[in-house]
């Protein structure tokens, strides 16, 4: 007897997904038995147009790549600068960059568990976790100016400082917030509809994880210790304290208590940046041309390790500027989870779940400049003229 | 003169027109209490407190267009939103709503209550699969695995009941019904008939056949305009439906009957507790929808065959001892 599979797209538009992506799942009934990915929806040509523009209007441009983890962008790119230009910033504005990162970290995995909830139709959780999550974004808009984009750092330093009444209040929330993190916690592990759907749900094996290059919470949630920060300091994290978490269950399960333990650790890392900050200014004044010379900037975003390659060639504009988003780190991953083999069968109602569990961006990802058709073995690569010309616009 | 009455009862009260007002009240109840339930406001806008809200829904819908795909099966996927809304308006003529029996009453209605359940569920999984549409097809198979979860352990309660009255008239059994069952020997009956109603009604935990984060909309995908009104109608008339036959069966219908007062305030009276009862088990729907996640199918199936199946036969044994 014939088995009947066939082909179900997810994306590039699916209530799943919040941004353009295609899976196509080869399923068999509700089992899932093969999966393709395909990204590159998104292409924005950020890299090219941060050839054309100088130092510091870059800085905004960074800041756009990713709407979530934004900050993480920026102070990659002014880390970057500050390396090539081998200057140091001032302590006081490496512990402001921690704070606000890790302030952006707990607003972003407040916001991956709220995302994570719906994906299992468990909306009560999600509309209770981004309640929670809007006093971090107060917060945020307070010592910032903004909720979304930042634009704190700068080339040298912070662009604003902290106020002593700021202080109290980044404290006062970071109470609540501990204490709702620590309720989720308890109520999730004693939810059972809950732990149903993510216990043994998108398993990544810790060889698997290694051998696919995972990276952030999702390498961290199986068993691998990686992590930018306790690895490679940056900012002031030499100084501030914090446990790596890691968990070794390797399914959604774990995914889910690494980001809500490292919630609960960046709450701890915020308010020490308050209690240690030193005193001084925020910010130095650094030259607008920066040398010729090639440099790699790396830290830990939420969702995992940000990289950024800047070559300068002596102007007041970057060569050539490349970016490594944290998820296309973790799309091998994502199709390792989503592949049955063995006893361990993938449905079609882990899909969201398991997908959802890397904490996607997917239009932070898109860097496609080579188009490959496998079925022709041919590659191209679409310049400004082809475009046109396939616009009918020549 | 008799026969005019019988079509208004059956055109206006408490027929189709009040029961179609009452659904759509029902589902602003609903979306009230599971946005308060999260922490939200829920609708606000339209009338006070959003109360018109369902009815300008389905107002602005039937005049949306209205979509049939070229590969879907024209004359089936026309007619399936039609049928579904019939089963359920012929359902809610069975149920007391104003007086000690329904509008049909006979021997027997129980099973064509039940039954009207099942052929309800067996038109959405047509619906589906004359749509011809991936997302659909997989919905309409989820939606009749998740029948053949829930429909033996909701067949069993209701038998229970019809036990316990030794009656197959809806009417009789509600008659019949004392006030200490619901505390006694049909409270897991009642908990087994919310929880295989909650299925019927396809809501969380049990919205597997349409969830929308795995198959957009399962069987619905296709639907668009007119027929997703009606779909939509039918369910929040399912709604009035299914807390109407919980009311009949374990809350004593639309009583308690008086003896000797005036037969239009004993209808009055009758509405007035039907519509408090159906309230109270719409409110616990709705908490259910609020505390779950949704489950996968094959975790349902084996949650009803493992747990529901055997407790509702339990509960079978325990109505012939007691009662």
């Amino acid at each position: 007897m014939a088995i009947s599979t066939f082909d179900v797209p997810v994306g590039p538009q699916h209530p799943a997904l919040k941004e353009p992506v295609n899976f196509t799942f080869t399923v068999d009934g509700e089992h899932v038995v093969g999966v393709r990915p395909r990204i590159g929806y998104n292409h924005r040509g950020i890299e090219k147009a941060a050839e054309s523009r100088t130092y510091i209007q870059n800085i905004y441009l960074m800041e756009r790549i990713c709407g979530i983890c934004s900050v993480a962008h920026t102070t990659t790119y002014v880390q970057n600068v500050e390396y090539v230009l081998g200057k140091e910033i001032p302590r006081r504005a490496e512990f402001y960059r921690v704070l606000i990162n890790e302030l952006n970290r707990i607003h972003s995995h407040l916001l991956w568990l709220g995302v994570a909830g719906h994906e299992i139709g468990f909306d009560t959780l999600f509309m209770y976790v981004w309640r929670d999550r809007e006093h971090v974004m107060d917060i945020l808009e307070m010592l910032t100016g903004n909720r979304v984009n930042y634009a704190i750092n700068t080339i040298g330093g912070v662009r604003r400082d902290i106020t002593p009444e700021m202080v109290g209040k980044v404290r006062k929330v970071m109470e609540v917030v501990e204490q709702r993190v620590t309720y989720y916690r308890k109520a999730a592990a004693a939810e059972p509809t809950l732990l149903t759907r993510v216990k043994g749900i998108g398993v990544l094996k810790t060889e698997d994880a290694l051998k696919l290059c995972a990276v952030g919470p999702t390498a961290r949630a199986s068993g691998v210790k990686s992590d930018v920060r306790a690895d490679d300091p940056y900012a002031a994290y030499d100084e501030v304290p914090f446990n790596l978490v890691s968990y070794d269950l390797c399914d959604v399960l774990s995914r889910v208590l690494v980001r809500v333990d490292e919630t609960l650790e960046s709450v701890k890392m915020v308010k020490h940046c308050l209690d240690h900050m030193p005193a001084g200014p925020v910010r130095v004044k650094l030259p607008r041309v920066v040398p010729a010379a090639e440099s790699v900037s790396r830290i830990e975003a939420p969702r995992g390790e940000v990289i950024h390659y800047l070559r300068s060639n002596g102007t007041d504009k970057p060569e050539r500027y490349k970016v490594r988003a944290p998820t296309l780190g973790n799309i091998p991953s994502v199709c390792e989870m989503l592949t049955s083999k063995g006893d361990y069968a993938v449905r079609i109602g882990d899909i969201p779940i398991a997908l959802a569990s890397i904490d996607p961006c997917f239009s932070c990802t898109d860097r496609a400049v080579l188009f490959i058709d496998p079925s022709r073995g041919k590659e191209w690569l679409w310049t400004f003229e082809h475009i046109r010309k396939y616009a009918g616009r020549v | 003169m008799s026969f005019f009455l019988d079509i208004l009862s059956i055109l206006l009260f408490p027929g189709f027109v009040f029961v179609i007002v009452l659904a759509l009240i029902y589902e602003w109840i609903d979306r009230k209490f599971y946005a308060k339930l999260q922490n939200r406001m829920g609708p606000t806008y339209t009338g006070p407190a959003g109360f018109l809200q369902p009815f300008a829904d389905l107002i602005k819908l039937l005049a949306k267009e209205d979509i049939t795909p070229i590969a879907a099966d024209r004359p089936f996927f026309s007619v399936t939103p039609v049928v579904a809304l019939a089963l359920m308006l012929t359902g809610v003529l069975i149920i007391p709503i104003a007086g000690s029996s329904g509008l049909l009453s006979f021997r027997g209605d129980v099973i064509v209550a039940v039954a009207l359940m099942t052929l309800l569920a067996i038109v959405l999984f047509l619906s589906g699969l004359f749509s011809v549409n991936r997302f659909s097809i997989i919905g309409a198979e989820r939606a009749v695995l998740q029948l053949l979860g829930y429909e033996i352990p909701l067949m069993l309660a209701v038998l229970g009941v019809a036990l316990g009255a030794g009656s197959l008239t809806l009417a009789e059994i509600a008659g019949s019904t004392k006030a200490w069952y619901l505390f006694g020997p049909q409270v897991i009956g009642f908990a087994i008939y919310i929880v295989a109603a909650q299925a019927e009604l396809e809501r969380v935990p049990f919205d597997i056949p349409e969830a929308e984060q795995e198959i957009v909309a399962g069987w619905l995908t296709e639907y668009s305009g007119r027929k997703l009104a009606l779909f939509r109608l039918t369910r929040d008339v399912e709604l009035v439906y299914i807390s109407g036959l919980a009311a009949a069966l374990f809350l004593g219908g639309a009583g308690p009957i008086f003896e000797g007062i005036h037969p239009w305030m004993q209808m009055l009276l009758s509405t007035f507790f039907f519509v408090v009862k159906t309230v109270v088990i719409l409110l616990i729907l709705s908490t259910i929808r609020a505390l779950f996640a949704r489950l996968r199918i094959d975790q349902m199936v084996d949650f009803s065959w493992k747990y529901l199946v055997p407790i509702s036969l339990l509960q079978m044994i325990l109505v012939r001892l007691v009662i």
